[in-house]
C-alpha cells in the first residue's frame, strides 16, 4: 500500500527536509503534496486522497492548529492521522494538540524520530522490509 | 541573568545548527572584527508571555553551506537566493522556538511571527533604544554567526529553566 502524504509548512526548506526524510525512511510513498499554510492544506485535502498529514503550527494565513480544528469538523478528513512538527515549546499547547489526535515531533528533529512516529501511526506494513 | 541567557542561547543555537544543518559552531565572545565577509541579518519577533525578538547576523559565505546541508544537496549544487534565505529563516525560527521555553518555562505560550531577512538599510538602522538581553557570538569554519536576543520591558516572572534547576 502506497501512502499519500501532505506536508504543510510555510518554509520550503523545511518541507524539502521532511520530504527527503520520509523518502529515506523506507515508507512506501505514493503522492506527496505540499502546502504553505493551513488553508492551502485544507484545499489539498479536499482535492486529493491523503493518508497522512505532516504539519507545522506557526504559519501565516491559517496556522496548523486551526487547520486541525477544521479537519476535525469534516467527517471526510477527520480521521486522517496528523503529525505536527514544530518548535512549539508550550506544554499546554502541545497537550491541546495531542488531545485533538495529533502526534507531536519537536524541531530540530532527527530522521529516526520522524520514521518512528510514522511507523507508530501507520504500522510496519507500509514500510519497505529493507528500511532501517 | 545575562550569562544564563547567553549560555542557554549558545546551547540552543549549537544544537539547532548541528541537527538541522550539520554545522559546528564555537563560542567566540572575544571577536570584535567581522572581517571582510558581508553579513546577512534575519529577525524573528515573538509575542505572548513576554514580547521580544531574536536577531541573527551571519556571514554570507556560511549561508550556501547551511542551506545545502539542510536540503541535502551535493557540494557545488546551485542554491537559489530564495532557498538560502528560507534556510536562514528556518534556523532563526527553530532557535527562537527552542530558546523561549528554556527562558520562560513550558507552561506559557508564545506566538512566533514569520522570520524576516532585513534589508541592509533596516539592518543598519535598528532602533538605538533597543538593547539586547544577551549577545552570543559563534565562529564556524567558514565565518560567524551573531545572535541578539531582545526582550521588551521587564517581564515580571521571567525564570530561567536551567536543566532541572530553575533560577529566578
Amino acid at each position: 500500500m502506497a501512502v499519500n502524504v501532505l506536508v504543510v509548512d510555510d518554509s520550503g526548506v523545511m518541507r524539502a527536509m521532511i520530504i527527503k526524510t520520509i523518502r529515506l525512511s523506507g515508507l512506501q510513498l505514493g503522492e506527496i503534496h505540499q502546502a504553505a499554510n493551513g488553508r492551502e492544506g485544507l484545499e489539498a485535502l479536499n482535492q486529493h486522497w491523503i493518508d497522512l498529514v505532516i504539519a507545522d503550527i506557526n504559519m501565516p494565513v491559517m496556522n496548523g492548529e486551526e487547520m486541525i480544528d477544521q479537519m476535525l469538523k469534516d467527517p471526510d478528513i477527520q480521521d486522517i492521522p496528523i503529525v505536527v512538527i514544530s518548535t512549539e515549546g508550550s506544554k499546554t499547547r502541545v497537550e491541546r494538540l495531542q488531545k485533538k489526535g495529533a502526534r507531536f515531533i519537536h524541531k530540530p528533529f532527527t530522521p529516526e524520530i520522524i520514521r518512528d512516529a510514522v511507523k507508530d501511526i501507520l504500522g510496519d506494513k507500509v514500510f519497505d522490509g529493507a528500511a532501517a | 541573568m545575562e550569562q544564563l541567557l547567553k549560555s542557554r542561547l549558545t546551547q540552543v543555537a549549537n544544537d539547532t545548527l548541528e541537527k538541522l544543518a550539520f554545522l559546528f559552531a564555537f563560542p567566540d565572545s572575544e571577536r570584535v572584527d567581522d572581517g571582510p565577509d558581508p553579513t546577512v541579518v534575519g529577525r524573528v519577533a515573538f509575542f505572548g508571555y513576554f514580547n521580544g525578538s531574536l536577531l541573527m547576523r551571519i556571514s554570507s559565505s556560511v549561508i550556501p553551506e547551511l542551506a545545502g546541508n539542510m536540503l541535502g544537496l551535493d557540494d557545488g549544487a546551485e542554491i537559489s537566493d530564495v532557498q538560502q534565505h528560507d534556510a536562514l529563516k528556518e534556523i532563526i525560527n527553530v532557535i527562537c522556538g527552542n530558546l523561549l521555553p528554556t527562558v520562560a518555562g513550558d507552561q506559557v505560550e508564545f506566538n512566533i511571527e514569520a522570520p524576516k531577512i532585513l534589508s541592509s538599510g533596516e539592518a543598519e538602522n535598528l532602533p538605538e533604544n533597543e538593547r539586547p538581553a544577551c549577545i552570543v557570538r559563534l565562529t564556524l569554519e567558514e565565518g560567524f554567526i551573531d545572535l541578539y536576543f531582545f526582550i521588551q520591558g521587564e517581564p515580571a516572572e521571567l525564570r530561567l529553566n536551567y536543566g532541572s534547576e530553575q533560577v529566578q
